[in-house]
């Protein structure tokens, strides 16, 4: 085994020396680009910038906007809501008379916990959660520019709740927003580091394997709804 | 398969399901990769900064994959090393007997296509179901995938569905939806009771060890979240840098595959379950392949390992839109698999791939990484012409050809003799055959017979015209 890689790596140092591998640097490259003379923005790149602008350039506010407008544009429920009580009475309307999934429930914000007290969770038999009807989660991460939630996985947040049950509710708070993925990545690079898994959850379950046409719901949940609280 | 290329491409041409299939998808998708691109801020910065952020990593390939092996282990992933497929898939069967597993379910792999990882589990005794939509019904039909990201782009809705009728003995159904749902209710199990869950990886993170995977269907999720083993088969050239490289290229190759700002899920795996988890593997395997890459690294065509798998390319390319995906042979078509594949497989024996091409350009013009593919089609062509021996009959046509095409007047005269001959044979300004071996390009079209009077003569005398007061 030891072998196979001494001799990979060997001929890969030795073809580096023979191979035709083109300059790193290109036409658009440098500040001066052919599309407009800017460079590709700097916050895109790094980590742990400034703390002012570690979630983006954005208002909180617009974050939100842009998050809610690319999500609906993915086929997914969106809710605003002003007040815990609207953000408990609208998660108690979604799960309604279905067996819940869910996140272990102190770690669900808005005191949504006690909706969903008593309900499966990630420890609980696979079998049965696989016959779970929704699965309520929070989030780490809500990323505006894709409308995506990333799901780190750990104590209390199996990834099975995002993924076996048809239906995803998801209970997220403004703090979580971030402009883009990459935001995200230096922000949180510590809890990224934790984590055994980081999932971007990106609209509903979908193929178009069958001449291209979009089909929902092929093996992750077919239907995600994601709550917005104050 | 039998046969050649042009063996193969003329089947295809006369293919006309495939022509129904191909030009439903191959268009569409260009034009979404079009708008997704359209879609991403500054997208050219974008692609130079993921081609450099590439070329740096194959030009410290050694000490990158030192790195991310380093990190893999400190993340409690296990790594080996493949120098052939047939060694991936001895390592990987034999991770399967130590762990006593018995059913595999694997996510869409290019890797393990080009191993043939299906038949080593097979032959070991171990069930192995693909659970990709287009994957499975590739499995039922016992057919191949013929595009990278679509493998079944040459098949209809119509035969899917008595594919699905003959092997699930389910009603038939044209619907995608229904089909869909026939599919969901069968893999379901199959998640739940697999052992080992196989894939690849999109990309490698070199600088914290990730593994990413970029999926729509939530299969990739199952078989990294259920199954008690994860194996990862990838080849030691899909690294990237760092994070922010990799926000970079997923972006890039969402939008260039599908058009999507981003998949459904994007997946960023760390090594197996940690204490705490409720769910995960209990151990994870990457395998890093080298199957030829290494030597692909070492000669002129070295850039191709550059490619982030997207397809684009093969969407843009006249050729592949007329033959198909199976015409090239291999797991990989296309103008990266005419690149790929030689170097993979040996050019002996696919010298024809690198001449499926018109060099159009229109690759290298969508690649989200600006590979430069023309360049290295015409680099695999001199050399499987240095390597084979070539007909007599044609080298000394070519030395005949290079001594009149060096000398300005016989060049002239040889040509208007042609040209007085080629009018002769034409009948309303067409040619239905030619002579000689030039009957060759005859067989399929016709000639547009020669001007009267040369683009050259009619410059000489307009030029002479102007000139006079």
């Amino acid at each position: 085994m030891s072998d196979a890689r001494a001799a990979i790596l060997g001929r890969v140092e030795r073809a580096v020396r023979t191979g035709r591998i083109p300059n790193a640097t290109t036409r658009h490259d440098t500040g001066a680009s052919a599309d407009g003379g800017v460079e590709e923005r700097p916050t895109d790149d790094r980590v742990g910038g400034d703390p002012e602008s570690e979630r983006g350039d954005a208002t909180r506010v617009a974050l939100q906007e842009r998050f809610v407008l690319e999500a609906r544009a993915l086929g997914v429920e969106t809710y605003v809501e002003p007040t815990v009580t609207a953000v408990c009475d609208r998660l108690r309307t979604l799960v309604a008379g279905l067996r819940v999934l869910t996140w272990n429930p102190e770690l669900l914000p808005y005191d949504c916990g006690s909706i969903v007290e008593g309900a499966l969770v990630g420890s609980s038999p696979r079998g049965e959660q696989a016959r779970a009807e929704v699965g309520v989660t929070a989030c780490h991460g809500a990323i505006a520019e894709t409308g995506s939630l990333a799901l780190l996985s750990g104590p209390g947040c199996s990834r099975t709740v995002s993924l076996l049950p048809p239906v995803h509710v998801a209970v997220v708070r403004p703090d979580d927003l971030f402009e883009t993925m990459g935001h995200f990545f230096a922000a949180r690079a510590a809890a990224l580091a934790q984590s055994s898994s980081c999932t971007f959850v990106t609209g509903p379950s979908r193929t178009a394997d069958i001449e291209l046409s979009l089909t929902i719901g092929v093996h992750g949940p077919g239907r995600v709804a994601i709550v917005f609280g104050p | 398969m039998s046969g050649g290329f042009a063996d193969r491409a003329r089947q295809a041409i006369g293919n006309r399901q495939l022509h129904i299939a191909l030009d439903r998808t191959t268009a569409q998708l260009g034009l979404r990769r079009a708008t997704g691109l359209a879609s991403l801020d500054r997208a050219d910065a974008v692609r130079d900064r993921a081609r450099a952020a590439k070329m740096r990593v194959l030009q410290t390939l050694a000490d990158s994959l030192r790195q991310f092996e380093a990190r893999l282990v400190d993340g409690g992933a296990h790594v080996h090393w493949a120098e052939t497929g047939a060694d991936a898939n001895r390592i990987i069967v034999d991770i399967a007997a130590k762990a006593g597993v018995r059913r595999v379910a694997k996510s869409k792999s290019m890797a393990s296509e080009e191993t043939h990882l299906n038949g080593a589990f097979e032959r070991a005794g171990i069930a192995v179901v693909e659970t990709d939509l287009g994957e499975y019904i590739v499995q039922l039909a016992g057919d191949r995938p013929s595009h990278i990201i679509m493998p079944i782009v040459h098949m209809t809705r119509q035969q899917v569905g008595r594919v699905m009728e003959q092997r699930l003995a389910v009603p038939y159904s044209d619907d995608t939806q229904t089909l869909a749902r026939y599919a969901r209710a069968r893999l379901r199990d199959e998640f739940l009771e697999a052992d080992m869950g196989l894939t690849g990886a999109n990309f490698g993170v070199v600088e914290n060890g990730t593994i990413c995977l970029v999926t729509n269907e939530g299969n990739g999720r199952m078989v990294t979240t259920l199954p008690r083993v994860h194996v990862v088969l990838m080849g030691i050239e899909k690294l990237v840098p760092t994070m922010g490289d990799l926000d970079r290229f997923v972006k890039l190759l969402t939008r260039s595959a599908t058009g999507q700002k981003l998949t459904a899920y994007t997946t960023l795996l760390r090594g197996p379950r940690r204490s705490g988890d409720a769910c995960g593997p209990e151990e994870m395997h990457v395998v890093l392949l080298d199957n030829g890459r290494s030597q692909i690294l070492a000669g002129e065509t070295a850039e191709i390992l550059g490619c982030i798998r997207c397809g684009a390319c093969l969407n843009a390319c006249p050729v592949y839109r007329t033959v198909g995906g199976h015409a090239y042979g291999d797991v990989y078509p296309g103008p990266v698999g005419a690149i790929v594949t030689p170097g993979i497989r040996g050019l002996e024996q696919f010298a024809e791939l690198p001449s499926a091409s018109s060099l159009c350009g229109a690759c290298r013009e969508v690649c989200p990484v600006r590979l430069d593919i023309p360049r290295m089609l015409l680099a695999l062509r001199q050399q499987a012409v240095e390597r084979t021996p070539q007909p007599a009959a044609l080298r000394v046509g070519l030395k005949l050809f290079a001594r009149v095409a060096s000398r300005p007047r016989i060049y002239r005269l040889a040509a208007a003799i042609a040209r007085r001959m080629l009018r002769i044979r034409a009948r309303h300004g067409w040619i239905r055959r030619a002579p000689g071996m030039a009957s060759a390009w005859t067989r399929y079209r016709d000639l547009k017979a020669p001007a009267a009077e040369t683009f050259e003569s009619i410059w000489r005398r307009r030029a002479g015209a102007a000139r006079k007061p």
